[in-house]
């Protein structure tokens, strides 16, 4: 690792170059790619629940993979167009067939745990999309599960092939308190050893959270998947002292920890930039850690002894990193 | 093997007291003292909660049956609680981890740690002792002396035992 080297590149090997071989817009606002590689050939297999990180112009966005995760030649990601984004949806709305795309190889957050007895799957509009995947692979595995799917009336992204591939294991919802009664019936009477599932808005979560906390359901048997981090405050300025090299990198209010590491020449490798992937962590040895990420558990925030540079941040002035 | 990566359980001075979120709980007790502590357990639960309460000299086969079919019969929100030998919560607790239950739904307290079962990779047998953790205790299976290893099976609830003089010279 050289100083000279753009700070991206260690994240950049196993890049995967695919070509948009099928667009389908089935649902207003929502655009399903089909991607093949540019040059042909097998694609890596990948645990249900995995995303991809996609160059989306000057974004990278992460966008669940929603097959089964068996090798294949084709992965398929479904993007909801968010008009008040920050282009990434944007940009995959104006690709078309023959469009080249870069994109990380799949990336595994959000897998179903193997020991489970049963999988509660519970998803909020295009938070379909991992459990697609989810769905798919307890059927080609012959798991137990059920997918509880809550929906704008009309806008149910992948509804008919969910009928079709989950039968009467899915149930699907138009209003929204007749979906969150639904999960709160199955967080209240579900065989132990069931694990549940959720992805889509942040008020879905929280909803199943603590619904099912309040059951009685151990964190450890709910699984979440956000779209990214809530928008982040500029934060308090700090100073980040490398300890190998003795190097103090002054962190802006407005610059994140990683783009300051970035600038000072220091090559972290990163992928989403906003705090859900994993691949920024750095190793802390004194300071306190602000952790502002989705990654982190909560042990592991309170060990203090690791940090997101993408969004986390500092209590104390200093922040002295294993680096 | 240093001791801070031993698999060795600590079990704390402190008494667990029972998960205020569980909605339903089975209690086992082993022995007297153990049973003397699922009856505190019981008087500690908050109202409006499922509690049963099991007794039982150890943790035979008859007590791990009636747990195993408890287990399938559950509904997330059980909490499962333990007292007594720490042989006879490690064997329950074996089952239940066996059957799907996680670390977060069992809470232990262990009277004694006097006795231990050790598990003989030769001959797949587990024998009981009161064998020190690095003592020897012969095999009930097939006789080999075996040194009690400070490794505890989470799966199999008993402590590793390998053969303590494969290394000499018939």
């Amino acid at each position: 690792m050289t100083a000279t080297l753009p700070a991206r590149t260690a994240a950049r090997t196993g890049v995967l170059v695919l070509a948009v071989a099928a667009v389908a817009d089935d649902v207003p606002g929502i655009r399903t790619l089909t991607l093949r590689r540019s040059e042909g050939g097998p694609l890596p297999a990948y645990p249900a629940g995995s995303h991809l990180v996609m160059d989306c112009g000057d974004r990278r966005n992460a966008y669940s993979l929603t097959g089964d995760g068996s090798p294949a030649e084709e992965y398929r990601v479904s993007v909801l167009l968010c008009p008040d984004g920050d282009g990434g949806s944007a940009f995959v709305h104006r690709l078309a067939v023959g469009d080249v795309v870069t994109a990380s190889r799949p990336r595994s957050a959000f897998a179903p745990v193997s020991t489970a007895r049963h999988h509660l799957l519970v998803a909020g509009g295009i938070g379909i999309t991992p459990m697609l995947s989810h769905a798919r692979a307890a059927v080609r595995w012959k798991r137990s599960f059920e997918l509880l799917y809550g929906h704008r009336p009309g806008a149910g992204a992948h509804l008919d092939e969910l009928r079709d591939l989950c039968g009467d294991r899915l149930a699907a919802y138009g209003s929204t308190p007749e979906m969150l009664a639904a999960v709160r019936a199955a967080l209240a009477d579900r065989p132990l050893g069931t694990h549940v599932y959720v992805c889509g808005p942040a008020p879905l979560i929280a909803f199943v959270e603590e619904t099912a906390a309040e059951l009685g359901w151990p964190a450890e048997r709910v699984h979440a998947e956000r779209f990214s981090a809530a928008d982040l405050d500029p934060g308090e300025p700090f100073t980040a002292r490398l300890a190998r090299s003795g190097t103090r990198v002054p962190v802006p209010s407005g610059t994140s920890l990683l783009s300051a590491l970035e600038e000072a020449g220091v090559a972290v490798p990163n992928l989403c930039r906003q705090g859900v992937c994993g691949e920024c962590r750095v190793p802390v040895r004194s300071g306190r850690p602000l952790h502002r990420d989705l990654y982190l558990s909560e042990a592991e925030r309170a060990a203090g002894d690791a940090v997101m540079c993408c969004v986390s941040r500092s209590v104390d002035d200093e922040l002295e990193l294993d680096l | 093997m240093g001791a801070e990566h031993t698999s060795v359980p600590r079990w704390g001075t402190e008494r667990p007291a029972p998960d205020p979120s569980a909605r339903a709980l089975l209690l086992v007790g082993f022995g007297a003292r153990g049973c003397a502590i699922t009856t505190a357990w019981a008087a500690d639960v908050p109202a409006g909660r499922a509690v049963e309460v099991l007794a039982a000299d150890d943790a035979d086969e008859a007590v791990l049956a009636v747990l195993t079919a408890r287990i399938a019969g559950a509904r997330v929100g059980w909490r499962l609680m333990l007292a007594g030998p720490e042989a006879d919560v490690l064997a329950a607790r074996a089952v239940a981890l066996r059957a799907g239950v996680l670390d977060a739904e069992i809470r232990c307290a262990v009277t004694s740690t006097e006795r231990k079962r050790v598990y003989c990779p030769h001959c797949r047998t587990t024998t009981a002792t009161t064998a020190p953790v690095a003592g020897e205790t012969p095999c009930d299976g097939c006789g080999r002396r075996l040194h009690v290893y400070a490794h505890v099976s989470r799966r199999a609830g008993a402590y590793l035992g390998f053969m303590a003089d494969a290394e000499e010279v018939a």
